[in-house]
């Protein structure tokens, strides 16, 4: 297996290339040929992941897996802020699936109901302010679409070959570890899900919990502080370039 | 054959990289405020992956606990950071980033812009249209008439 070992940075490099055709910037031409090196680079980056061993939980998870990737790359490279919005609801619906299989089932239904319910709904509201289907001037172009793209094909090359070469069962580093009873019996194999995830966060992490519960009222106080300020203090220095009518503009070296 | 738990992690751990990669890149690159902030959250969900598989593996819940305490900085998050983009649309009429360029440091240059390499879609903005379903109600026209804008 030594010898592939350079799948994974063509791979990424492959996906950086393909990701950086896509943004916005380009004609359709580019954005197909995008696509089309982006779905290659994921089925070789697939192909050297290691194998689950079981072929309900390889399906499951590859399907899920796709999903989720494949929604996060159109939620980043859509033109048009609101298929923006929806491609990323399917995201999280993906990211809710993977959890779910992971003994993480509260978590699960609390990213569809924390993010897909209200944050998606928020920013679907706001996305009114919005010009519509990817008129605006500012949604067909991109800052530096190709450094951009270059530095995630480093990090995505960089962090698969550390954890694949690290932890692949047959590339010799490291024995196969299975989950034994004792596992099944406590800990998040225990076949209970949500009433040891309480416990834990009213027991052990109190404080944090509490942390957390004082940070969302200050959240709440500092949007509500923030969007009802009177008007007259908010107005800056005059925009360096013309109004919306213009579908937005451009940055003028001062 | 049971499930091997490193190939497990291993493949939840590239996941997770990726998305957060394509956050990244979207969040540098993107324009549109709504679209940086929804990438920002793409990478918040690579991490959580991780999280989760790392807790799985170790079977211990305090990874699934910082990925509860990640949701719960998002929506504080999300609420600031959307409260924020009405007031900068409220300023500059758009929700281009460009237009906040002098927030950048003094002895940087301005960002380069290039022109945009594709035409805008033809035709006149399409605006969402819901598809009439059942009998129309009969409505008074005066009860229309008043509305300023509907």
């Amino acid at each position: 297996m030594n010898d592939l070992r350079w799948i994974i940075p063509v791979a990424a490099l492959l996906l950086g290339i393909g990701v950086w055709l896509m943004l916005p910037g380009g004609g359709p031409r580019r954005r197909g040929i995008g696509a089309l090196a982006g779905t290659v680079a994921f089925g070789l980056l697939g192909s050297q992941l290691p194998g689950l061993g079981e072929w309900v939980s390889q399906s499951v998870f590859t399907v899920l897996a796709v999903v989720t990737v494949i929604s996060a790359a159109g939620a980043v490279t859509f033109r048009n802020p609101v298929y923006c919005a929806l491609w990323f609801g399917l995201s999280l619906v993906g990211t809710a699936g993977l959890f779910f299989i992971q003994g993480a089932q509260f978590l699960a239904v609390a990213t569809i109901i924390v993010y897909a319910g209200a944050i998606l709904v928020t920013f679907l509201f706001l996305l009114m302010l919005a010009e519509p289907s990817g008129r605006a001037r500012y949604d067909r172009t991109s800052w530096e679409g190709m450094l951009a793209a270059a530095s995630g094909a480093v990090l995505v090359g960089l962090l698969s070959m550390t954890v694949v070469g690290v932890l692949d069962p047959e590339r010799g580093r490291s024995p196969p570890v299975a989950v034994t009873d004792l596992d099944r019996q406590q800990g998040v194999l225990g076949g209970e899900y949500v009433r040891p995830l309480g416990k834990a966060l009213f027991e052990r992490y109190l404080i944090a919990a509490e942390a957390a519960g004082v940070l969302l009222l200050a959240a709440l106080v500092g949007a509500a502080v923030i969007v009802g300020q009177p008007q007259a203090r908010l107005v800056g220095p005059p925009p360096t370039s013309p109004g919306p009518q213009d579908a937005g503009g451009e940055p003028r070296a001062s | 054959m049971p499930v091997d738990e490193r190939a497990l992690l291993a493949n939840y751990l590239v996941v997770g990289a990726v998305l957060f990669a394509l956050g990244a890149i979207g969040f540098v690159s993107r324009r549109n405020l709504i679209t940086v902030f929804l990438a920002a959250e793409i990478m918040l969900q690579g991490v959580s992956l991780s999280l989760v598989a790392w807790g799985r593996f170790y079977n211990d819940w305090a990874g699934q606990m910082l990925v509860l305490f990640i949701i719960a900085v998002a929506a504080c998050e999300a609420a600031i950071a959307l409260a924020m983009i009405l007031m900068l649309f409220r300023c500059r009429g758009s929700l281009d980033v460009a237009l906040w360029h002098e927030l950048r440091e003094e002895n940087l240059p301005p960002p380069a812009d290039q022109e945009p390499g594709e035409p805008p879609p033809p035709g006149p903005p399409e605006w969402p249209r819901l598809t009439p379903a059942g009998r129309q109600p009969e409505i008074p026209r005066e009860a229309t008439d008043f509305r300023p804008r509907v």
